[in-house]
C-alpha cells in the first residue's frame, strides 16, 4: 500500500515528533472524516509525531482527552462536526484543562471563527486543504520547538 | 442566483481542485436548470443557510470520484469504498467552504451543513420551486458539476 | 545530512510522480475524437461530439429562392433539417450526382440545431491528442481560415479539422442593447424556418407571405417573435418597410438586415440611464400606492440601467415606502457588471445626480439606490419564488420569448401580481385589454392587472 510517507531521515535532524527525552508526543485527532484523519495522520507519524487516538465527533473528542489526560501533547480539532461542532468541543476541553494545546484544522477560514477559537483558547488556526510542510511547521511551533528548514 | 454569489464559488471550486489534484482545471460554461436533473453516479450535497437557504451538488460519474479519491490519497484505490466516499465528502466540504469564507468576506453570512453523499445508478435530484446553476469543471479525471441551488431568505 | 533528506523527498515525490505519470499516459493517447471525410480530394475532420449520426440520402426537397449550397431540406425521421453541400458552401468542384442517386450525409448537432452536410464520402473515426492540433495556416485550406480549427496528422494523413461552429453561427456585429434572452439563430435556421413553412402549408398570397417571410426571419435570426403582443407594430413596420426597400429585396438576409428592421421596436432609452423626458412620463403614469413596502420584478434587465433608472423614480414617486426590485437577467456577462457600474457625472441625467456619490473610478450610485436593487443571475422561464408583487417590468422581453412561452410568462405575471399589480412592458407591446387596463400613455406602456 502505498502511502505518502518520508522514510526514516538517516541524518542528523531530530524529526519535529520527538521530545527531547525521545518519545514521541502524543496527538488527539478530532474530525468527523476518515479522509482528513488519515492525512492528518500520515502527516503527523511522517514526522515522528504519535496519532495517540481519534474521535470522529466534538463530544467524542472531549471524551478521549478526558480519558487519556495527561498524556495527550496536542489535539487537532475540526469544525464542522455533528453532535458538537469543534468550536464548542474546545471550549470544554479549555474548561477541563487550561493548558491545553489545541489547534484547529477546518475548512472554514472565517475570520470571526479564526478569533473566537483564538479567543477561547486554540493555539493555531489551519485551513483545508492541507499542506504538510505548513501543518507540520504550526504544530511545531505550538510544541514550543523552533522549525527546522 | 445573486450575481455576486457566483464568483466566490466558481473560485473555490477551481482553486481547491486545483491543489488537491496538482493539475490544470478548466472551467465549462456557466447555465441554468431547473428541472429534474439526473445525477451522473455520485452525489455529495452540502447544505446552506444563513442570509439565503439552498444546497450545493457535486456531481460526477463513479469513475471520475474513484479517480479522484484516488489522486487525493496518493494511491489507486479499488472501489468506491469507505475511504474514497470520505474523500469525496471532503472535497466537496472544502469547495464549499472556501465559498463560504469569501461570500463572509463580500459581507454575506452563509453557514454550511456537513455533507452527505449520494451513490448510485439513474438517481435524479428534483428541487422544489428553486432554480439551479452549473458550474461545470473539467479535470484530468473526468467532468466534476457542481450544482448551486440558493434563494434568498426573505 | 540535509542533501540526503532532499534526495529521499525527491526519490518519494518521483516514486508518487511515477505512478501518477504512468496513469496519466495511458490517457495521454487521444482525447479528441473526430469524424473523417474528403471533399474535392482532401481530408477534412469533424468533432465527434457534433456528429449526430450518418447517411445516405437523395430525395431532398428543392426550395426555390434559397442560397446554392442549400440543397434543400431533408425528412430525418419526422425532423426537417436544411440540407447544405459543404463542397458548394466551399466553393470546391463537386461532381453532380444524378436527382436519384445517394449523397453522403453527416447529420451534425450543434446546440439545438440538426444540420445535414453533403461531402463526396465519409472515411471513418480517427481519434487524436490536441495536442498535436497545428493552428492552421492560410497554405493549408482552399477554405476560408476562419472556418478552420486546426489541422493534424495522423497516419501519414493531414486532416484539415473545421471549426463548424463557426460556420453554422452568423457574427452579430451589434447586440441589441438592451440584452433580453438573446439567441444563436444563424442563417440557416431563417432558411429552414422559411423552408419549413413553405413545405407544410400551401403557398400563401405573394405579399402576405412576404411578411411571414420577415417574421420567421426575424425569429431565427433575433428570436423575436410576432404574435398579438406586438403585431400592431409589425404590422405597420411593414408597410414602412415596403416603403424603404424595393419590393424584391423585401427579404431579411441576414442579422443587419434583421437589426435595421427591429431598430424601431425598441424602447425609449435602451441600454442606458432613462433621459429626464422619459423618466417625467414614467414617474406621471406611476398610480398612487399606499404600500409601506413596495416589491419590483425587472426580468431582462440586461446590464442593469434600467434597474437603477426605476430604482431612483420610484425612491421619488413613493418617498416613505420601502423599495425592494429584484433584477434579473440570463445573460450573466451583462448581468453580472451590474452592481458595480461606474458612470461619468456628466453622462448621467441631472436627475440622477442626487443618488449619486463619488467613487475611486468614477460615479456610482449610492448604498441606498444599491440595497434596494438585487442583481440576480435567473433564467425568467424557470421557476421562481417571487410572488405578491406590486409591479413587474419587463421592457422588450416578452417578444424576444417564443410565442407559446409569452402566454405562459403573461399568466405567471398575473399570478405573480398583487391585486391591482402594475406591468411595465416595451414601448410597442400591448396587453390584452380584457386582463388588462392600460394606465399609461405613448411611449409608457403601463398595464395594471384587473383582479
Amino acid at each position: 500500500m502505498k502511502t505518502k510517507q518520508d522514510f526514516p531521515s538517516i541524518n542528523e535532524r531530530e524529526p519535529d515528533g520527538l521530545k527531547p527525552d525521545g518519545t514521541p508526543f502524543r496527538v488527539l485527532v478530532v474530525d468527523d472524516s476518515m479522509f482528513v484523519a488519515k492525512q492528518i495522520g500520515q502527516i503527523l507519524t511522517s514526522e515522528g509525531y504519535e496519532v495517540a487516538a481519534t474521535a470522529a465527533d466534538g463530544q467524542e473528542g472531549v471524551e478521549k482527552y478526558k480519558e487519556l489526560f495527561p498524556n495527550i501533547d496536542l489535539v487537532t480539532m475540526d469544525i464542522t462536526m455533528p453532535k458538537m461542532d469543534g468550536i464548542t468541543a474546545l471550549e470544554h476541553i479549555m474548561n477541563f484543562d487550561k493548558n491545553a494545546k489545541v489547534v484547529m484544522i477546518s475548512a472554514l477560514g472565517k475570520q470571526d471563527l479564526v478569533k473566537k477559537s483564538l479567543l477561547l483558547g486554540a493555539k493555531n488556526y489551519i485551513v483545508k486543504p492541507l499542506d504538510r510542510k505548513k501543518v507540520l511547521e504550526r504544530i511545531a511551533q505550538v510544541l514550543g520547538k523552533t522549525s527546522t528548514a | 442566483m445573486r450575481v455576486e454569489y457566483i464568483n466566490p464559488f466558481v473560485e473555490a471550486a477551481f482553486n481547491v481542485l486545483k491543489e488537491v489534484l496538482n493539475t490544470d482545471i478548466k472551467r465549462g460554461e456557466l447555465y441554468l436548470k431547473s428541472t429534474t436533473m439526473p445525477v451522473l453516479g455520485v452525489a455529495a450535497l452540502v447544505g446552506l443557510a444563513g442570509d439565503v437557504e439552498g444546497r450545493v451538488m457535486f456531481d460526477m460519474t463513479k469513475q471520475t470520484a474513484l479517480a479522484v479519491a484516488s489522486t487525493m490519497n496518493g494511491e489507486q484505490l479499488s472501489s468506491l469504498d469507505e475511504l474514497a466516499k470520505a474523500t469525496i465528502t471532503e472535497l466537496a466540504n472544502m469547495i464549499t467552504a472556501q465559498a463560504v469564507t469569501k461570500l463572509h468576506d463580500l459581507g454575506f453570512r452563509f453557514d454550511l451543513t456537513p455533507p452527505a453523499l449520494f451513490t448510485g445508478d439513474n438517481m435524479e435530484v428534483s428541487d422544489h420551486e428553486v432554480e439551479a446553476l452549473i458550474v461545470p469543471m473539467e479535470t484530468p479525471q473526468g467532468k466534476i458539476e457542481i450544482n448551486v441551488a440558493i434563494r434568498e431568505r426573505a | 545530512m540535509h542533501i540526503q533528506e532532499q534526495n529521499l523527498q525527491q526519490e518519494v515525490r518521483t516514486e508518487n510522480g511515477h505512478t501518477e505519470g504512468s496513469r496519466t499516459e495511458k490517457a495521454i493517447a487521444v482525447d479528441f475524437k473526430m469524424v473523417t471525410f474528403s471533399l474535392a480530394g482532401k481530408d477534412y475532420g469533424v468533432d465527434i461530439m457534433n456528429v449526430k449520426e450518418i447517411a445516405k440520402a437523395s430525395k431532398f426537397t428543392y426550395v426555390p429562392n434559397a442560397a446554392p449550397f442549400l440543397r434543400g431540406v431533408y425528412n430525418l425521421r419526422g425532423e426537417i433539417i436544411p440540407v447544405i453541400d459543404f463542397r458548394i458552401f466551399f466553393h470546391l468542384p463537386a461532381e453532380r450526382k444524378s436527382e436519384d442517386s445517394l449523397e453522403n450525409l453527416l447529420i451534425l448537432r450543434l446546440e439545438d440545431h440538426v444540420y445535414g452536410v453533403i461531402v463526396d464520402s465519409i472515411d471513418k473515426v480517427v481519434g487524436i491528442h490536441s495536442s498535436n492540433i497545428q493552428p492552421p495556416h492560410p497554405i493549408f485550406g482552399d477554405i476560408n481560415i476562419k472556418y478552420i480549427y486546426g489541422v493534424v496528422e495522423n497516419q501519414g494523413r493531414l486532416y484539415i479539422i473545421l471549426d463548424v461552429n463557426r460556420i453554422f453561427e452568423q457574427k452579430e456585429e451589434e447586440k441589441p442593447r438592451l440584452i433580453t434572452e438573446t439567441s444563436n439563430g444563424t442563417f440557416f435556421a431563417a432558411q429552414t424556418a422559411a423552408l419549413e413553412h413553405a413545405v407544410s402549408e400551401t403557398t400563401p398570397k405573394a405579399s402576405a407571405s412576404d411578411l411571414e417571410f420577415i417574421k420567421e426571419t426575424l425569429f431565427a435570426l433575433k428570436h423575436f417573435a410576432a404574435t398579438p403582443l406586438n403585431e400592431q407594430w409589425v404590422a405597420s413596420r411593414f408597410e414602412e418597410w415596403k416603403k424603404i426597400r424595393n419590393s424584391n429585396d423585401l427579404q431579411l438576409k441576414n442579422a443587419e438586415d434583421a437589426d435595421e428592421f427591429l431598430a424601431s421596436f425598441y424602447s425609449p432609452c435602451n441600454g442606458r440611464l432613462w433621459d429626464e423626458d422619459y423618466a417625467e412620463k414614467v414617474l406621471s403614469a406611476l398610480p398612487d400606492l399606499s404600500a409601506k413596502t413596495i416589491t419590483v420584478w425587472n426580468p431582462g434587465c440586461g446590464k442593469g440601467y434600467e434597474s437603477y433608472s426605476l430604482a431612483c423614480i420610484l425612491k421619488k414617486r413613493y418617498k416613505d415606502a420601502r423599495i425592494k426590485i429584484w433584477a434579473s437577467d440570463n445573460d450573466l456577462l451583462a448581468v453580472s457588471s451590474a452592481p458595480n457600474m461606474v458612470f461619468e457625472l456628466e453622462a448621467v441625467p441631472a436627475l440622477y445626480h442626487e443618488f449619486m456619490v463619488k467613487g475611486r473610478y468614477g460615479y456610482s450610485f449610492n448604498q441606498e439606490i444599491k440595497d434596494v436593487i438585487l442583481f440576480e443571475y435567473h433564467d425568467m422561464k424557470n421557476v421562481n419564488p417571487f410572488t405578491d408583487l406590486d409591479m413587474i417590468m419587463a421592457r422588450d422581453v416578452l417578444s424576444f420569448l417564443d410565442p407559446n412561452e409569452q402566454t405562459k410568462i403573461l399568466n405567471d405575471f398575473s399570478e405573480k401580481l398583487k391585486a391591482r399589480g402594475l406591468v411595465l412592458v416595451g414601448h410597442h407591446e400591448v396587453l390584452p385589454e380584457d386582463d388588462w387596463t392600460r394606465l399609461g400613455t405613448e411611449p409608457v406602456s403601463l398595464y395594471m392587472y384587473n383582479s
